[in-house]
């Protein structure tokens, strides 16, 4: 596949549609904001007050233009890479990203989410999910599709556990709320589209513990941490098929491995008390992999571009934050690079 | 049996030729079949289908950009869905008159980049050619690996009121509107369906792999080992969406300058796996842009190096660095004489007639007739640096008085040829209006022979009256049918 830059862009686009997809609606505005990390830009903008005020939350996450995480944001970010990328994608997965960004900057997105909230949500969400299908299912299986999967995983594996750190959070802060916690842990399930397979699993037996240790250690939810980063490490395989030895693809996967060795201890020594030492870690790690494929495919980060510490959503080498916390990490890196900006990029391979 | 209900109210306009009615209001014997794809169509009917083929360029994203507005606005070439119908027979005319031009203007690059008979025979004056802005004097002496310095060409081509074909202009460097000539076709068979085939009009489909075939066609080694590369300036550039079109329809790399490099006077491109070969170049770059050893050595841009290697005739390049000598608008009146100097044939096709402002007569003549005729310089394209004498406010036409006098070498100047129209249809007043057309037929030329692409790609000027009928300037396109030639 592709111009280094593209990868970059690749990345984004994919986990721009991951997120989009897991936008929970719930009643938990506050989290809402937190999680997807705009909390600090959302007070100093309408204040502290309005952060329980969902209808203006939910305009906030669903258009601001200058919320970078926004739907409308989003997508359109996802929109300028997928045509960057348009030599490379398929035209199917080309012509649903553009067309829900037409749709959503149009008239009917706005009718239908003034009249029918749910109904908008879910067009939004079946269009992200189809534009992810659709590249399993009309793109090569090639490089260029398996470092965009890998992209997507090591995405999920952030999204996952940026909901899953909602707890904490909402209970030493909004305490005052008194929310029962199972209710709230099948929230934080439903927001990963876990809630089913979660119930299949434990038939009915809600605790903290089993949530938090599905989410994290399931091996067969996509969206667990560990399956995400399995995945992931099969997919540097593919496309580097001795990243296992020094050499290509061995920065990447060796850290991926490290990980996912450490992960299996965590789970035999599991305390619920260090959950948030533990999403961090991963979180961080996923950001250093993603950096890793990053170098890989483009080469050293030019010295004027390089940024010192990689964060959660760095797949390309401009504008990131540093903040190793959870809640701060997706925002900066989310920004697409300027469409007029000239990148200095090497080439992946095009079949 | 009466007119499709759409032509009703349907009038050419008097002195103008009409691709597709005569002057009695009658389909012309060609387009018949064409005008009876719309008949029992409605106004109303007509705009829905109208809106659904805008819709669906809009969400397949066939868009440009538009270089005079800074955010990078994406428009989408607006599509009239009315066809412009060429007859058989009259396209083999056009097709040999196109494949004998291409022949000599390649002859022409090739004696100026070489000998130079053609200077010192007088045919054409020496200080026009080797002044011109695009004449590139270091080229001279290179051979052009495969042979051929044009292997792309789109030649505009006009109607004038007697109904003969003209040709306008040259574009011998980077072409572009291909794309929206098979995107068109695509839109107008979704929504017309079978009509196409019922009117037998000849396919465009296949010119990716005609394309991909002239491009492997040049290759310094063998064509089964050939790996081609399509090089953009990258994603901001107003064709960016034809370079993924064409990357995408060839299955060839879309590569950026930086995806480059040049080591031993061979290219290669940056691959995951690593360093990769490339033998030829289908570049969508100016030649300013090529290589900053060569042309610029401030510039940043570009692949350096590339020049050597080409010159070593390791990596082909389309088009070949210094066609834009031959496509210059000075350099256009003299192509018929080109024709008979290198072919020894007549010119087939007809051409406008030009002044050039560097002979003291046409200057004479062209400073005291500037309401009267169109003025244009000879380096600019896209409809910019013109002046539309006609139209022309009095200070436009004082300045470009000035201009002319100070480098007469950069202007040229024509009378205003009444273009052809076709019925167009008109949003708003919901009816079909004369409106005028050009042509841009494109052409592929290998060492066998030239290849035409039946029809091209016919823009219109959507504002009544108007005779600028650029993408960048409020031009339309539409869908140009060439019937299959039944004396075949």
């Amino acid at each position: 596949m592709d111009r280094a830059e593209s990868t970059a862009r690749l990345l984004q686009v994919t986990r721009t549609l991951v997120f989009d997809a897991d936008i929970p609606v719930t009643q938990c505005w506050k989290p809402l904001v937190i999680v997807a990390g705009v909390e600090e830009k959302f007070i100093e903008r309408f204040g502290q007050d309005n952060i329980g005020n969902g209808e203006l939350v939910q305009s906030y996450m669903t258009w601001e233009p200058e919320n970078p995480v926004s739907l409308r944001t989003s997508v359109r970010a996802a929109r300028e890479s997928a045509r960057v990328l348009r030599d490379v994608l398929s035209l199917e997965s080309w012509e649903e990203v553009n067309e829900l960004y037409h749709w959503l900057g149009g008239d009917e997105a706005q009718v239908l989410y003034r009249q029918n909230r749910e109904q908008f949500y879910r067009r939004v969400r079946k269009s992200t999910q189809l534009v992810l299908g659709l590249v399993r299912s009309t793109m090569l299986h090639d490089t260029p599709m398996s470092l965009l999967w890998a992209g997507a995983m090591l995405e999920r594996v952030g999204q996952t556990a940026r909901i899953l750190d909602m707890h904490p959070h909402t209970m030493t802060l909004e305490s005052a709320h008194q929310i029962v916690e199972v209710a709230l842990w099948l929230s934080l399930l439903r927001a990963c589209s876990g809630y089913e397979a979660f119930m299949k699993k434990v038939q009915g037996r809600v605790s903290a513990q089993a949530v938090a240790s599905f989410l994290v250690f399931d091996r067969r939810f996509p969206r667990s941490l560990r399956y995400c980063l399995l995945s992931a490490k099969q997919i540097l395989l593919h496309i580097w098929p001795e990243a296992d030895r020094p050499g290509p693809g061995h920065a990447p996967y060796a850290r991926l491995d490290a990980l996912t060795t450490w992960l299996d201890k965590q789970e035999a020594t599991s305390n619920p008390s260090l959950i948030h030492a533990l999403l961090t870690r991963v979180v961080d790690d996923s950001a250093l992999i993603c950096s890793d494929i990053g170098r890989e495919i483009l080469g050293p980060p030019q010295p004027e571009k390089a940024a010192p510490v990689p964060t959660a959503s760095q797949t390309q080498s401009q504008s990131q934050t540093q903040s190793p916390s959870l809640e701060a990490v997706p925002l900066e890196g989310r920004r697409p690079p300027k469409a007029d900006k000239p990148e200095q990029t090497g080439k992946a391979e095009v079949q | 049996m009466g007119l499709p209900l759409l032509f009703d109210t349907y009038k050419p306009i008097a002195g103008t030729f009409d691709e597709m009615i005569d002057a009695e209001g009658t389909p012309r014997a060609h387009a018949l079949r064409a005008t009876k794809i719309l008949d029992g169509l409605t106004p109303k009917e007509f705009a829905q289908a109208q809106s659904l083929a805008e819709l669906s360029l809009y969400s397949q994203g066939v868009t440009f950009s538009v270089y005079s507005d800074q955010r990078g606005t994406e428009k989408i070439f607006p599509i009239c869905l009315v066809p412009r119908v060429i007859s058989g027979a009259e396209w083999n005319r056009v097709e040999k008159g196109l494949a004998q031009r291409i022949a000599a203007l390649c002859a022409f690059l090739d004696d100026i980049y070489g000998p130079q008979k053609i200077l010192t025979s007088g045919t054409v004056p020496a200080d026009l050619i080797l002044g011109a802005k695009f004449y590139l004097p270091k080229v001279r002496g290179i051979r052009p690996p495969g042979g051929v310095r044009i292997p792309i060409a789109g030649i505009d081509l006009i109607r004038s009121p007697d109904g003969v074909f003209r040709v306008l202009e040259d574009n011998l460097r980077t072409p572009s509107g291909v794309s929206y000539v098979v995107e068109n076709r695509l839109v107008t068979k979704r929504i017309f369906q079978s009509a196409i085939e019922e009117s037998s009009v000849r396919p465009v489909e296949q010119y990716p792999m005609h394309l991909a075939e002239t491009l492997r066609a040049i290759s310094p080694v063998d064509p089964a080992e050939t790996r081609m590369v399509l090089l953009t300036p990258g994603s901001f550039n107003s064709a960016y969406f034809e370079h993924t079109f064409l990357a995408r329809t060839m299955g060839v790399e879309l590569v950026e300058p930086s995806d480059l490099f040049v080591d031993d006077d061979t290219v290669f491109v940056r691959t995951i796996r690593g360093p990769e070969r490339v033998h030829v170049i289908y570049r969508r770059i100016d030649d300013a842009y090529l290589d900053p050893e060569f042309f610029l050595p401030d510039s940043l841009l570009g692949v350096p190096g590339l020049m050597r290697a080409y010159a070593a005739g390791t990596v082909a390049l389309a088009n070949a660095p210094g066609n834009g000598v031959a496509d210059d608008k000075a350099v256009y009146p003299f192509v018929p004489d080109m024709i008979r100097y290198y072919l020894g044939e007549e010119a087939i096709l007809a051409q406008v007639d030009t002044y050039v402002c560097t002979r003291p007569d046409d200057l004479k003549y062209v400073l005291e007739n500037l309401s009267r005729l169109v003025v244009k310089a000879v380096d600019e394209a896209g409809g910019y640096g013109m002046l539309m004498g006609p139209q022309a406010s009095a200070a436009e036409i004082e300045e470009f008085r000035k201009r002319i006098i100070a480098e007469p070498r950069r202007y040229i100047a024509q009378h205003r040829v009444e273009l052809s129209t076709c019925p167009t249809w008109v949003p708003g007043a919901e009816k079909l209006a004369p409106r005028r057309v050009d042509l841009r037929p494109f052409i592929l030329t290998q060492p066998s022979g030239s290849w035409v692409l039946p029809g091209g790609l016919t823009r219109v000027a959507l504002v009544e009256g108007s005779y600028v009928v650029n993408s960048s300037q409020g031009g339309g396109s539409k869908d140009t049918w060439v019937q299959k030639d039944k004396s075949l």
